[in-house]
């Protein structure tokens, strides 16, 4: 066994932190890479050492520097990698430079992160498994005219999706046929851009679809069991926003079916290391293969708090080789667990990226909840990164008491300085429909009348806040420039004055 | 009320961005009055410099976003409000104003978020209906469509493709 002893996190943010902790917490010394765009960031205060790429001069962005991190890594002696989530996480061309430099990455094996990367080759293998899929186009969309005659076949609506695609870029829903050229065009603009590749294909779409995922854990020792489900129902734009395991749509033995399904992915995938298997749920309870992510998901700690295991921690046991010793009548779902992501984006402007600087933020963190926070008193909100900042994870004995926990959670976070999706989740939470489990991917959309909470008596309060500033700096004012008969700072009350003597 | 005399009764307008009017009077003496009644207000900080304003037994988090004269924006529990101040005499004279100005025909499309313009998909003069969509912005490598909320005739293209915007910048004029 190949126990390792140091390990690179090639990421930022929370997730640099929460990966730190974990390492630490077995012994495992961290690294972690400082970039010019912000060195001073916080993750950096959990590092054991920092890589400094602050002088490095190229137009890859840092953690995407193949070449660089492979470099330090090596000069530094380090054991491992651990790519979190986004930048090389899911990129087999960097989990084969690793093992052909005698590195561990942390995470799958390169061919299955190609072949499960790739929708189109996901769903052939899901196909040949009898793993039930949503018809489509079993392959690329070669040109408009042939986008065409697939939409005719499968009936509208349909989605375009981006081969190489993820996290919600890349797909098009397209109503009829007179829109089916211009948004197959726009895909593969879309495609072409993000992901260096203009393969779109095409799908049946499934209106108010639930969107469930399974927690995978797979050794290298032909063991694998599911952690059972997230619920990611709450998206807009295909962006997650809040999820929760377990989920109100699954009974013991629809868990089961899908669990066995999600399994089978795996392992026909000879998929090793943490994964997650997406699936769309129907409102009559039909499910279909969506895709596999193959990494650690924003979103796994709702597994963690209702499983009590630690995914990180096995995702570095399972790379050093070690066997997985939970048994999958082990696992069990205590209670419920709510994510609610804290993104700097303006709620009241659709959701447009908020910069600036956290000048402070607060939170009490009691037993029913954990902040993982990548941002602290004094970060700056650049258009550098992705706007996530933090995820608050309320925990509760049933769905109601974690609602009530997660509210009471949301409403002791301050943040100033910058607007954030606060908002926007203690509207979800409140939301009789919402409460009611009666969620779907078009719950955004076509439940709610507003997208962020306000109390009765806010704009009242907002009002007074407003005129009792006015009324103080005035009175400020008046004491300064006491000779107002010159002229000087005519304010109103005197114009007003004035004009009333004429 | 013959008591207090009329120069140190202070009367405040705020005014909110949909036409919500609320009135104080003397805010420095921290009540706000709902009916006949004067309910106090306490004004509190915490440690880290956090301020709150507890009302109705109710707490909440106020901050002052932006300030330009008497316009405020105000966020109250993460929510923002713009709003602004206005005495008796300038109430009167917006009002004054709001009123001969009429109704303004152009309408400006706005970019929702900082971008960059891939594609304006409407000339000047073109007729458009309303949810048509009239260029694609692309924002954190996303592709958005912006689509007309009115309808009505193209008066104005202030950019171009390949052009960057920040939030806010007027797109598209367009003549109602």
């Amino acid at each position: 066994m190949t126990k390792i002893k140091s390990i690179l996190i090639s990421n930022r943010g929370e997730i640099a932190i929460r990966i730190s902790k974990t390492a630490k917490g077995m012994g495992i010394k961290t690294f972690g890479i400082k970039t010019s765009k912000e060195p001073s960031a916080y993750y950096l205060q959990f590092m054991d050492e920092i890589i400094d790429f602050t002088e490095l001069n190229n137009d890859i962005p840092e953690f995407l520097d193949i070449e660089h991190i492979i470099y330090s890594m090596k000069e530094n002696n380090i054991d491992a990698v651990h790519p979190g989530y986004g930048y090389l996480a899911e990129n087999p061309y960097f989990a084969q430079k690793c093992i052909d430099e005698g590195i561990i990455f942390i995470g799958p094996s390169p061919d299955s992160i190609y072949k499960l990367g790739n929708k189109t080759i996901a769903k052939q293998l899901a196909s040949s498994h009898n793993i039930p899929l949503l018809e489509g186009s079993n392959g690329n969309i070669r040109n408009p005219y042939h986008a065409k005659q697939i939409a005719k076949k499968i009936g509208y609506p349909v989605i375009l999706k981006a081969a190489s695609g993820g996290g919600g870029r890349g797909m098009r829903i397209v109503e009829k046929e007179e829109e089916i050229e211009k948004m197959f065009r726009m895909a593969q603009n879309e495609a072409e851009k993000a992901f260096s590749d203009p393969s779109v294909f095409m799908e049946k779409y499934v209106r108010n679809p639930r969107h469930i995922e399974f927690q995978i854990l797979s050794d290298h020792h032909e063991n694998i069991i599911h952690l059972g489900e997230r619920e990611c129902s709450i998206q807009r734009k295909h962006q997650k926003l809040i999820e929760e395991s377990p989920s109100v749509a699954l009974n013991k033995d629809l868990r089961k079916i899908m669990g066995d399904s999600a399994i089978k992915i795996a392992k026909v995938s000879k998929y090793k290391n943490a994964g997650t298997v997406e699936f769309l749920l129907d409102e009559s309870g039909n499910f279909y293969f969506m895709e596999m992510n193959t990494r650690i998901q924003v979103e796994h700690p709702v597994t963690e708090m209702v499983t009590g295991y630690d995914l990180i921690e096995w995702q570095i046991r399972i790379a050093q080789n070690e066997k997985l010793t939970i048994k999958q009548e082990d696992v069990k779902q205590n209670g419920w667990a709510i994510e609610c992501r804290i993104n700097a984006e303006d709620v009241q402007a659709s959701f447009a990226p908020y910069l600036g600087t956290i000048e402070k933020i607060q939170f009490s963190n009691g037993k029913n909840s954990r902040f993982d926070t990548g941002v602290t008193e004094g970060s700056n909100i650049t258009a550098s990164f992705d706007s996530m900042l933090a995820k608050l994870i309320s925990y509760g004995e049933t769905r109601e008491k974690a609602i009530a926990n997660s509210l009471a959670a949301l409403n002791k976070l301050y943040i100033k300085g910058i607007k954030t999706t606060i908002p926007f989740c203690k509207e979800v939470l409140n939301h009789p429909k919402f409460q009611s489990g009666d969620i779907s991917t078009s719950f955004i959309l076509n439940d709610m009348k507003q997208l962020y909470y306000q109390e009765k008596d806010e704009e009242l309060i907002a009002a007074f806040w407003a005129s009792l500033n006015h009324n103080i700096e005035l009175d400020d004012n008046d004491k300064t420039f006491i000779d107002y008969e010159k002229g000087k700072n005519i304010n109103p009350w005197l114009m007003n004055k004035r004009l009333k003597s004429l | 009320m013959f008591t207090k005399t009329k120069k140190n009764k202070q009367k405040f307008i705020a005014c909110t961005e949909k036409k919500n009017k609320y009135e104080f009077i003397n805010p420095k003496e921290l009540y706000i009055k709902q009916g006949k009644e004067n309910i106090p207000i306490e004004i509190v900080s915490d440690k880290q410099g956090f301020v709150f304003v507890i009302w109705k037994k109710k707490k909440y988090l106020v901050d002052i976003i932006e300030k330009n004269q008497n316009q405020y924006e105000i966020s109250v529990n993460g929510v923002t409000y713009p709003i602004s101040v206005e005495s008796p005499f300038s109430y009167k004279r917006k009002k004054y104003l709001a009123k001969n100005k009429g109704d303004s025909k152009i309408e400006k499309i706005q970019a929702p978020m900082p971008g960059k313009i891939i594609e304006i998909l409407v000339e000047e003069n073109q007729e458009v209906k309303e949810g048509e969509p009239l260029l694609i912005l692309e924002a954190m490598k996303m592709q958005n469509e912006i689509l007309s909320s009115f309808q009505g005739k193209i008066k104005n293209i202030n950019f171009r493709a390949e052009d960057t915007v920040i939030k806010d910048d007027i797109i598209i004029e367009l003549e109602k």
